[in-house]
């Protein structure tokens, strides 16, 4: 388990839209990841209080985000404004959402599952990123680990150059090969669950293409099934 | 009476796949609904007259009687599309459309199938179906991360085509046996672009609301 104080990503920030919403999962807990038409992300949980309907279903106008349901609509602070069926309703403050921390830094949203009195970790530095893609893949991260310490990246050319990772943090791993330099945000899904958002340094623009085809196929090296000797 | 007549049911995802090409081309046409669950109209005397394989959807267009889904959008795209932009001509593009079209009926069976179990309750094995739906799923979400970063938002052509119409509901459904959007974000930025086309119409199971 992760430190509640510490920094988890749940997307790349390309792939929060504004005006959209989407699910995450982290270690098990259901989240809703949106971003209000002004371009800021919100991350809560993925719940509406009326009928336990998940809000990633939901639509966004404006600063507030709707329940697919019935249509009850939250602020940017998870309190619930507008009830359709009773539109003249004062609704009750008690009718909210649990929100949770949120920051954008190197091109990916993070969040922190902690409650605002608990002190936090320092956010990741990431530096300026382009983003590549998020894989998700079905294994523990200890696995994802030992196979990127053998991965082979793309350099230019063709040519490609064996990896050196480094684990920065549980959730922020980096992948270095000649002047290439991978930041890898670490999404803990569930113990079998990963998801990895990965970016490229600034300087590696020619390079996406090859690194999205690397990713694709390191989801292949991840998802085969362990040999006894890797075990051993 | 129109001339085009469409044999549907409004749960049937290919049968919303015909409804989204006619929606998409502003064709009349005439419905005429089909009791498939729980009657299996489909698989009777009269309409297996129609497509002796007993499934729909199955269009009239005149005097032509087509079955098959992706046999019917390409009918519907080369007879009625004037413009010629659903099914795009020039060879580097239509062997994409056709690629990614047949991947609509072939890879994405089982996804098709997996609705049918966990939405009518119909036999078959969930999980392996939903495990093959998934695999097929992130080949087209891989797909779609390479096409945006070439600066495309569409599966064959710089435009929307039957490959991406015919994809499209077994993404967009696919809550409805269980798969969910979390892990497939190219998937939801297309689903997303695909909402917005004039013509776009739901279907339950669809959100009216994005």
């Amino acid at each position: 388990m992760s430190s509640e104080a510490a920094w988890v990503p749940v997307a790349l920030s390309a792939s929060i839209e504004p005006g959209t919403s989407a699910g995450a999962v982290v270690e098990g807990a259901e989240l809703v990841v949106w971003r209000d038409a002004k371009g800021v992300a919100h991350v809560w949980e993925d719940r509406c209080p009326h009928r336990g309907m998940r809000m990633s279903f939901g639509f966004v106008r404006g600063d507030h985000i709707a329940c697919l349901y019935h249509g009850w609509s939250y602020d940017t602070a998870g309190q619930c404004r507008h009830i359709p069926a009773h539109p003249d309703l004062d609704v009750p403050k008690t009718i909210k959402i649990a929100t949770y921390a949120v920051e954008e830094a190197g091109g990916v949203i993070w969040t922190r599952l902690a409650t605002a009195a608990q002190a936090a970790d320092p956010l990741p530095t990431m530096g300026t990123n382009l983003p590549v893609r998020s894989l998700y893949a079905d294994c523990s991260a200890a696995h994802a680990l030992a196979i990127l310490k053998q991965t082979l990246l793309p350099v230019g050319k063709g040519e490609t150059c064996p990896g050196r990772l480094q684990v920065v943090t549980p959730h922020v791993w980096t992948l270095e090969a000649g002047a290439l330099s991978l930041s890898i945000a670490v999404q803990l899904i569930g113990p079998q669950k990963i998801g990895l958002h990965i970016l490229a340094d600034e300087g590696a623009a020619d390079l996406i293409p090859h690194l999205a085809r690397w990713a694709q196929a390191l989801r292949l090296a991840l998802e085969e099934p362990v040999t006894v000797a890797e075990v051993a | 009476m129109s001339e085009i007549t469409l044999y549907n049911h409004d749960l049937d995802e290919n049968c919303y796949r015909v409804r989204l090409m006619l929606s998409f081309l502003g064709l009349a046409h005439e419905i005429v609904a089909i009791d498939m669950v729980p009657g299996h109209e489909e698989k009777g005397p009269a309409m297996r007259a129609l497509n002796p394989l007993g499934s729909l959807p199955i269009l009239k267009d005149g005097d032509l009687v087509l079955y098959g889904t992706q046999a019917i959008l390409a009918h519907l795209a080369r007879a009625h599309d004037a413009a010629g932009v659903w099914l795009p001509l020039e060879p580097a593009i239509f062997s994409r459309v056709m690629q990614w079209t047949f991947f609509s009926a072939t890879a994405l069976s089982c996804a098709i199938e997996a609705r049918r179990v966990a939405v009518f309750g119909l036999g078959g094995d969930l999980e392996t179906l939903k495990h093959e739906a998934r695999q097929a799923l992130r080949i087209m979400d891989d797909h779609m991360v390479l096409r945006h970063i070439e600066g495309f938002e569409w599966f064959a052509a710089d435009t929307p085509t039957i490959a991406d119409l015919s994809l499209l509901p077994s993404f967009a459904l696919s809550r409805d046996y269980g798969i969910d959007h979390d892990e497939f974000p190219a998937l939801r930025r297309w689903l997303r672009r695909f909402r917005i086309l004039p013509g776009f119409r739901t279907m339950p199971g669809i959100p009216d609301y994005h």
